[in-house]
């Protein structure tokens, strides 16, 4: 069940657009902010919300990986593996960073700690190879500065 | 397909004196040097067909949005680098295309090459294989050669199942997305999306778990590859072993045109063919999967007669002269046909009843209040006037539904009119009391009171005509019949399509007349206006133009003297009246709304013979019981709630010793007829409307019935025209029940009709449905739900006056508060035995288990 609070959010940000459904992303968004990750029940909700069927809702969700399908840890590692970063030697950081992390792609550290996933294009080309932690952004990624970036997370 | 299921596309201007005009647009081009003038704005695509030319698609369907993706149709134009594709780029005047030159060919294999690169070319053991439109194409446009090495793309081992009617292989799939597009844009289920992206794309449910959704199997039918598959059908055959008939489906009065697959005379399959029938290529869940009744074990192969008080098999010899003697020697008889059967076995049935056994006392359906009400709806939709296409009545500015659940009686007509709402400049007003599919695409929903529907449309029409307007007992708002008076007060056509809850509810008739004025006063004022019934039995038009009517001839021509309806029927029998009572696949006693009545008065009936399909309730009280034979094994014809005449043809013979029903209505009145032609020669004849149609020209289209002519209008003469002059004086729904002192302890108003997955209880012998829906329900709003505290799936007490039942709640947003309904289909749980005649609407307390 979503929470009064995250309710009353998506309501509010339905009234900024001309028709309901235009709302979905934030939603999706506002929802997993409570969650951690959209539940079925979650999905079903915000659908029943929007007024939309929850497969339409599932396909934006399912869409862009910014939306967490699966519970993840402490520390979300998403790194870019789209054409620049890709070109600049994406495939290795997601090597480096699944074995310093001890986790494969798409998965959790045991300790719930570290999930690393690949995603698509954050609109950082021109700092490539980058990865986005939780919120934040880092670029130019080498393998030092992994090192180095891991070690402040603990 | 005749010019009729094609749309014109007129371009609308305002000019500056805001005068509106209307001018198409013509365009020339020039195909592969040939050069062809279209309207403009035509697609290349359907240019290139008209000029003669095949371009192979995928992903464009005509009904279905433009999406554009699958790029089989590329074609090359002057003065452009890029090809482009056909199915979404309109045709500019001018313009020189070519769609089969080496560039535009080699495109097109390299796109077969793509799709190939993925696919798992498992057509061995794929259901498709034979039929699939990507072997079909590979073969004629394909590459030739295949020098992707890589490993291909795969979701899973085993095929996944979604519903008991739908496996899904996702490995097959070529993402046309035609699936998904049908289920919203032409079903309305919503149920379908495209689940991630790139080659990993999954065209499937929420979150791929089972379905729970019409279950109509049109992604099935839409699918150009093996990727979705009908369960029951699955591994059964190759379809090039399968011998088809192009037939009519046997539910709803929809009519949809479908195709009946058999194999070594077993019935494997029914499917749509893609742009036939009204219902182009859509087939609602009973068409589609409602078959198996056909061969059911529980089929009569046998007559019975009566024997020392019990059903014993006997001869046909034997069964048919005992069916003549008691016919021919009782003094007071009546005969009861179902409108499902042939207009050819109506005709006969009537001649037989008429000019053999001398009474007018027949009718067709069992169901419905009485012959006056019907007598209003012959009237109110002009019946004797002739057919009205479909789609000539879509293309009004506003349609007007009142009175049925069409999204669960009428399915394809609920298609057809949610891809014509899409079209915003339309107005789609639907008066329902329960929330149904359909509501979802209506400009303005009206739930009303059941019964309050004289209250709603006199509250209209008095709008229209700047009359004070009074909606008390309806629950509906004043200033929604404003809204409504004025939206059709600007709308230049409207339709108005009446449901059989007209048929239904005590005040129908005070209903049917109110249409009949507002149809009227709208005409007054300059508009154009169409009136059409949504009827729930394939051939229930066909059973009124055949005469199958207390009062009137086929070709509505009137009776000398008026005979008995239904009830009529029913009454005399109560009083010991009837000597002998001839019913044709009609269950009295399950679908009488008034079940103890109908079986006591049926037990006091002096002979009765019913022919019929199944032991039905009915059937069991019978002294005779002839087997009759379904849809799938006689020839004929139906006509459909349109005035659509179409042809039935036969698949298979009759089951065992069933015998067609018109060689059992031949042999007990000694007619001479041969065929199903022979008895359609003499409706001609007899039936004005018919006269100009050719029973071997019928095809896939059908032909709609011509007007009955203006003398022989036996329905004005019914008294119907003269009342519906006066001014009518809406019932008071408390007065509907007046006599009803438990009121307050009944709160809820029940209604009934046909679920999605049924039709009447022919469809309760097809297993497969069965198995959609294994159990009745009581569908009630949410705000009741939340009042009594019942949630979806609670077992609750439904308690009326005279019977109660113990039932799963099904919860629907947005009904109307204090309306339960109860499907009339489920064999064990009996709605009609809630009712009671003359009651009306009954009432019932709904309580937690
Ligand atoms: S069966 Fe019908 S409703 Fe269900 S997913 Fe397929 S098209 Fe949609
Ligand atoms: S499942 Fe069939 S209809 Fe649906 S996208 Fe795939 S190929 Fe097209
Ligand atoms: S039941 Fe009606 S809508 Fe469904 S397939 Fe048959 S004719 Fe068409
Ligand atoms: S490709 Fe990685 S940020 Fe754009
Ligand atoms: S048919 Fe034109 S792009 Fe698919």
């Amino acid at each position: 069940m979503l929470s009064n609070k995250t309710i009353e959010n998506i309501k509010k940000t339905i009234a900024k657009y001309p028709k309901k459904r235009s709302a979905s992303m934030d939603a999706l968004m506002i929802a997993q902010q409570e969650c951690g990750y959209l539940t079925e029940e979650a999905l079903r909700e915000i659908a029943s919300i929007l007024d939309i069927s929850t497969v339409q809702l599932n396909e934006i969700a399912a869409f862009y990986t910014m939306y967490n399908k699966k519970p993840v840890g402490k520390y979300h590692v998403q790194v870019c593996t789209n054409v620049s970063c890709s070109l600049l030697g994406a495939e290795h950081i997601v090597e480096v960073l699944s074995k310093k992390l001890g986790t494969k792609k798409g998965e959790t550290t045991p300790d719930n700690k570290f999930t690393l996933s690949e995603v698509e294009c954050l609109g950082s080309c021109g700092t490539a190879p980058m990865m986005q932690i939780n919120d934040d952004y880092y670029e130019n990624l080498t393998d030092a500065k992994i090192e180095e970036i891991l070690k402040g997370l603990k | 397909m005749g010019n009729e299921f094609v749309g014109d596309k007129p371009r609308r201007y305002i000019t500056q004196n805001s005068e509106l005009i209307t001018i198409f647009i013509m365009a020339t081009v020039k195909i592969n040097g040939k050069e062809i003038t279209v309207e403009d704005g035509t697609l290349i695509l359907d240019a290139a067909r008209q000029a003669g030319f095949e371009i192979p698609t995928f992903c464009y369907q005509a009904r279905l949005s433009r999406l554009g993706s699958c790029r089989m149709c590329l074609v090359e134009i002057a003065g452009q680098k890029k090809l482009q594709p056909s199915c979404v780029t309109p045709v500019l005047h001018g313009m020189e295309i070519f769609t089969q030159n080496e560039t535009v060919k080699t495109a097109r294999a390299s796109m077969l090459e793509f799709l190939l690169a993925n696919h798992p070319l498992d057509c061995p053991t794929c259901d498709k294989g034979g039929e699939c439109e990507l072997q079909d194409l590979t073969f004629k446009y394909g590459p030739r050669q295949s020098p992707f090495a890589e490993r291909k793309r795969r979701f899973h081992e085993k095929d996944e199942i979604l519903s008991p009617v739908i496996v899904k292989n996702h490995n097959r799939c070529i993402h046309c997305e035609r699936c998904v597009r049908i289920c919203d844009e032409a079903v309305g289920a919503k149920a379908l999306g495209g689940i991630g992206r790139g080659a990993m794309l999954k065209e499937t449910s929420f979150l791929n778990k089972e379905l729970d959704c019409d279950h109509c199997g049109n992604c099935i039918e839409v699918c150009p590859v093996g990727s979705f598959m009908s369960l029951p059908y699955r591994y059964k055959s190759r379809p090039w072993d399968l011998v088809e008939t192009d037939t009519v489906c046997p539910f709803c009065a929809t009519g949809c045109q479908l195709t009946i697959g058999t194999r070594n005379g077993s019935v494997l399959r029914v499917r749509s063919k893609i742009e036939t029938g009204i219902n182009k290529e859509t087939l609602c869940a009973r068409g589609r999967f409602g078959y198996d009744f056909i061969q059911s074990e529980k089929r009569l192969t046998k007559p019975m007669a009566k024997k020392n008080g019990r059903l014993t098999e006997c001869s046909w010899e034997e069964a048919i002269s005992q069916a003549k003697n008691k016919l021919s020697s009782a003094k007071k008889i009546a005969g009861i046909a179902s409108a499902r059967l042939t207009n050819e076995e109506l005709y006969l049935f009537q001649k037989l009843m008429r000019n053999v056994f001398r009474t007018n006392n027949i009718d067709s359906g069992s169901r419905w209040t009485d012959k006056r009400t019907t007598d209003a709806l012959i009237n109110a939709c002009n019946l004797s006037e002739g057919g009205t296409s479909i789609f000539e009545a879509l293309k009004a500015d506003l349609i007007f539904i009142i009175g049925s659940s069409i999204s669960d009686e009428n399915p394809i007509t609920d298609y057809l009119i949610r891809t014509t709402a899409a079209d915003k400049r339309k107005n789609l007003i639907l008066a329902y009391p329960r929330r149904i599919k359909l509501d979802s695409s209506a400009t303005i929903s009206l739930k009303h009171t059941p019964g309050s529907e004289d209250i709603v449309i006199s509250g209209i029409l008095n709008a229209l005509q700047n009359q004070a307007v009074k909606t008390d007992g309806s629950q509906v708002s004043e200033s929604d019949i404003a809204t409504i008076a004025q939206r059709m007060k600007t709308a230049s056509t409207i339709s108005i399509f009446l449901g059989t809850d007209s048929l239904r509810f005590a005040n129908g008739k005070e209903m049917l007349l109110g249409i009949a004025n507002l149809a009227k006063a709208l005409k007054a004022s300059g508009k154009n206006i169409k009136v059409m019934p949504l009827l729930d039995r394939c051939n229930q038009r066909g059973a009124w133009d055949m005469g199958v009517h207390p009062s009137f001839l086929p070709g509505y021509k009137k009776t000398n003297s008026d005979g008995m309806d239904c009830t009529g029927i029913l009454e005399a029998s109560s009083k010991g009246e009837m000597d002998a009572i001839y019913i044709i696949g009609e269950d009295i006693v399950s679908m009488y709304p008034d079940a103890k009545f109908a079986k006591e008065a049926l037990s006091k009936a002096g002979f009765i013979i019913v022919q019929d399909m199944f032991l039905t309730e009915t059937a069991k009280m019978a002294d005779i019981v002839l087997p009759g034979a379904s849809y799938a094994e006689k020839e004929g014809t139906w006509t459909n709630q349109e005035g659509r005449l179409q042809r039935l043809r036969r698949a298979l013979q009759p089951i065992k010793a069933a015998r067609e029903d018109l060689s059992i209505l031949s042999s007990i009145g000694g007619f001479e007829y041969k065929s199903a032609r022979d008895v359609f020669e003499e409706i001609r004849k007899e039936a004005p409307g018919y006269q100009d149609i050719s029973f071997d020209s019928l095809n896939n289209t059908g032909v709609l019935v011509k007007g009955h002519g203006a003398e022989k209008q036996g329905s004005r003469g019914q008294g119907v025209k003269g009342s519906s002059e006066t001014k009518i004086n809406p019932s008071n729904p408390r007065t509907l029940e007046p006599s009803n002192p438990y009121l307050d302890d009944y709160p809820f108003l029940l209604i009934t009709g046909n679920h999605l997955f049924h039709s009447g209880r022919l469809s309760q012998k097809a297993d497969v449905l069965k198995r959609l829906l294994p159990e009745s329900f009581v569908e009630i709003s949410d705000k009741d739900a939340a009042a009594l505290g019942i949630k979806e799936g609670d077992r609750v007490i439904v308690k009326g006056k005279h019977h109660e039942a113990v039932l799963r709640v099904r919860v629907k947003q947005g009904s109307l508060k204090g309306t339960a309904f109860i499907p009339e289909n489920f064999e064990d749980v009996p709605v009609n035995c809630f009712f009671k005649k003359g009651e009306g609407i009954p009432r019932v307390k709904i309580s937690k288990q």
